[in-house]
């Protein structure tokens, strides 16, 4: 369906921008700001060791600290029972909703009955995977597809991600190279996650599950060293 | 209604007074600790600030180039750009959009555009349901207000007032309440608004940035309702200011280091969500329309100005939560979209410098504001040259330049001066009673309200001058 016609404001706000601007070489500036974005550069970093170990770390603790719980596995193929576990001991429905990335482990085994598909407002548990996660803040990176609809990790009250510790990144600037390394074009959402969705607009009294999940637990994937 | 008569009127609103005293110790300290915290992992705050000014004078220096460069690369990865020139061009596109895609419900992100724009008033003219859906904006819809913060937009409300909302909207009796009651309402809210998102046809949100590399709108949420608004509706609809570009992902990662910790004080905020043009074949999931509507409403005008600083604001609230000017009225009594040090700036500057005579006074000058603004925005200069442009254009109320006209006349009459200032401290001399201090100060006797004033030594500067020399 087509829009309204709107050049003419378009023309017009453009031409204040430019008086405002006042600056000649359209073209020449323009090839310049495009070259600047083929090469990006960062500004200050923080200065925090990233061997896996330490990532690891840190990653556990910053997601902690914004109130997601954490707990560490192997295997992948230990997931489950660790989903599994983590719903008992809160008393949560063992219906849930899943990314297809995560929806190929065996959920039947433990005991969970898992639906691959984009969530609805009925589901009380989603479980996902990560594209990365950055340990400075103890943030998840998901990105939506067609095998990992953004519903999963906003609609149901509960929030599980299965995190491997190999896909944990330094900064947000480490996140975002790896999504022009690894997925070149942008998904139509990149979300950063970190902790249950909250608000203070309560007399500022910060309460969790505004909107989001009002939980949100991490499972770790990989070696201890 | 005037500012002084807002003002007036808010200093004596028991209950306002005490929300606000409530939150301000909490925006300070909270803040405070966020931006402490950067230390621990060896970031210098100035430096951030200094490298956020940079980026952002960077885009002011070429925001036509970078505005075309956004709108191409917006418009491939799938988006539509429209243009606005002001509020009411705003208004009229978002209607048209609406009415074109049979929108009956429209769900909203917090968006202080739109409230520029007055898009709720346009919305519901057109028979379309605005529901506000932070929780913060909700109560304020529902109490038929504007925000008066631009991240708290219910700072002024009790939880008596919300109560007293709550019960009318959701139809139930009211109930006392205390603290230990937020989680139960916020739970009641949130139940009552999902059903706003599911079956909303149209999402609106702001964009607190738009990313030039790669055509994104950047939204920065703690609740989680800027991401069901710009998932679940078919339509979304971004409107935002042509300043809010950055350049590079890079770029914005820097400004997330400082927008949440001098907003909230988080190291960062809940949900930091890129949204790049719309739904993709096999998606299961989010609009199938998006639309980016880019608005000057004034800001074009700014550029290559005295006030081009000001377009540096990424709205974090820091100026006016450490504004005693704002902790005096809230934001209401500002009259405009924008409170507090940035909104006594900005609202001259976007709405007409004469119909905002008494904001860019509306400061103690302790420049609070300057030294906190993540991007060292220069607030008290700003407001000092709006004066002096008031004084410039003749628009100064004719007895403050007759009082300052007699002041010149009498200054160059030195003899004349001492005189009457000779008089004048004999006179506050007089003033002081037994308490060795001013308590009532005669001929303006509200300056002395809520404060006693010093007792001055009776002599003139000239005499106490002369004295010491004679010493
Ligand atoms: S003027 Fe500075 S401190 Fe105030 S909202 Fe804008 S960026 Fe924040």
């Amino acid at each position: 369906m087509s829009l309204p016609d709107n050049t003419a404001a378009r023309d017009e706000i453009l031409d204040r921008v430019r008086r405002g601007v006042a600056r000649q070489d359209f073209e020449v500036r323009r090839a310049a700001a495009e070259a600047a974005l083929t090469a990006p550069t960062r500004g200050p970093q923080p200065h925090m060791a990233t061997d896996t170990a330490a990532l690891r770390a840190r990653f556990a603790d910053k997601a902690a600290a914004l109130a997601s719980s954490v707990e560490s596995v192997v295997r992948l193929a230990e997931a489950p029972a660790a989903v599994a576990r983590y719903l008992e001991s809160h008393g949560l429905s063992k219906q849930a909703v899943a990314t297809a990335e995560v929806g190929a482990l065996d959920w039947t085994l433990a005991g969970i009955s898992v639906a691959v598909r984009a969530a609805v407002d009925a589901d009380t548990v989603g479980i996902s995977g990560c594209f990365c996660a950055v340990a400075e803040t103890g943030t998840l990176l998901l990105c939506s597809g067609a095998e990992t609809p953004a519903t999963v990790s906003l609609l149901p009250e509960t929030h599980i991600a299965l995190v491997p510790v190999a896909r944990l990144v330094a900064t947000m600037e480490d996140a975002f190279a790896l999504v022009r390394a690894e997925l070149g074009d942008m998904p139509r959402a990149l979300n950063f996650i970190s902790g249950p969705s909250r608000t203070g607009d309560i007399e500022q009294t910060i309460v969790l599950g505004a909107h989001g999940p009002c939980r949100v637990h991490l499972i770790l994937i990989g070696e201890t060293s | 209604m005037h500012f002084h008569a807002r003002a007036a009127e808010r200093v004596r609103n028991p209950v306002l007074q005490k929300a606000l005293q409530k939150a301000k110790p909490l925006f300070v300290g909270k803040r405070a600790k966020g931006v402490a915290s950067l230390a621990d992992d060896g970031l210098d705050f100035e430096l951030l600030r200094s490298t956020a000014e940079s980026i952002r004078n960077r885009v002011l220096a070429d925001l036509d180039v970078w505005l075309d460069i956004f709108e191409t690369r917006a418009r491939v990865s799938g988006a539509e750009v429209l243009w606005a020139r002001d509020g009411d061009e705003v208004a009229r596109l978002v209607v048209d959009i609406a009415q074109r895609y049979g929108v009956t419900k429209a769900a909203k992100s917090k968006s202080m555009l739109s409230e520029e724009a007055q898009l709720n008033e346009a919305l519901a003219a057109a028979g379309i349901r605005p529901v506000e859906t932070d929780l913060g904006e909700y109560i304020v819809q529902l109490a038929g207000e504007a925000p008066s913060h631009i991240i708290a937009p219910a700072v002024h409300k009790t939880i008596g007032e919300i109560e007293a909302l709550f019960a009318e909207a959701h139809g139930r009796p009211e109930q006392p309440r205390t603290s230990a009651d937020i989680p139960a309402m916020t739970q009641e809210a949130r139940a009552v608004l999902r059903q706003h998102f599911l079956s909303a046809e149209m999402g609106i949100s702001g964009a607190n940035f738009l990313i030039a590399e790669t055509g994104s709108a950047a939204l920065v949420t703690n609740e989680g309702n800027g991401r069901m608004v710009t998932t679940l509706p078919r339509v979304h609809v971004v409107v935002t200011g042509i300043e809010k570009i950055v350049p590079t992902l890079e770029d914005f990662s820097t400004l997330m280091r400082l927008l949440p910790r001098s907003a909230t004080g988080q190291t960062i905020s809940n949900y930091v969500s890129l949204l790049t043009g719309t739904r993709r074949e096999g998606d299961q999931d989010g609009p199938e329309k998006t639309v980016f509507i880019l608005v000057d409403n004034g800001r074009a005008n700014l550029l290559g100005s005295a006030w081009q600083d000001m377009l540096r604001c990424i709205r974090c609230g820091a100026c006016m939560n450490h504004c005693p000017v704002y902790f005096s009225l809230g934001g209401h009594a500002y009259g405009w979209v924008y409170p507090g040090p940035m909104g006594s700036v900005l609202t001259p500057l976007y709405t007409g410098i004469e119909n905002a005579l008494d904001l860019p006074h509306a400061s103690t000058g302790c420049n609070q504001c300057g030294v906190v603004c993540p991007v060292r925005i220069p607030l008290p200069k700003l407001m000092h040259g709006l004066r002096e442009t008031q004084v410039e254009r003749g628009l100064r109320p004719w007895r403050e330049r007759f009082a300052l006209r007699a002041w010149a006349w009498v200054a160059r009459r030195p003899a004349l001066y001492r005189w009457l200032t000779r008089g004048a401290v004999r006179y506050l001399r007089w003033l002081v009673d037994g308490s060795g201090r001013i308590r009532v100060f005669g001929m303006a006797p509200g300056w002395t309200d809520g404060r006693d004033l010093a007792a001055g030594s009776g002599k003139t500067f000239h005499e106490l001058y002369a004295a010491r020399k004679r010493a």
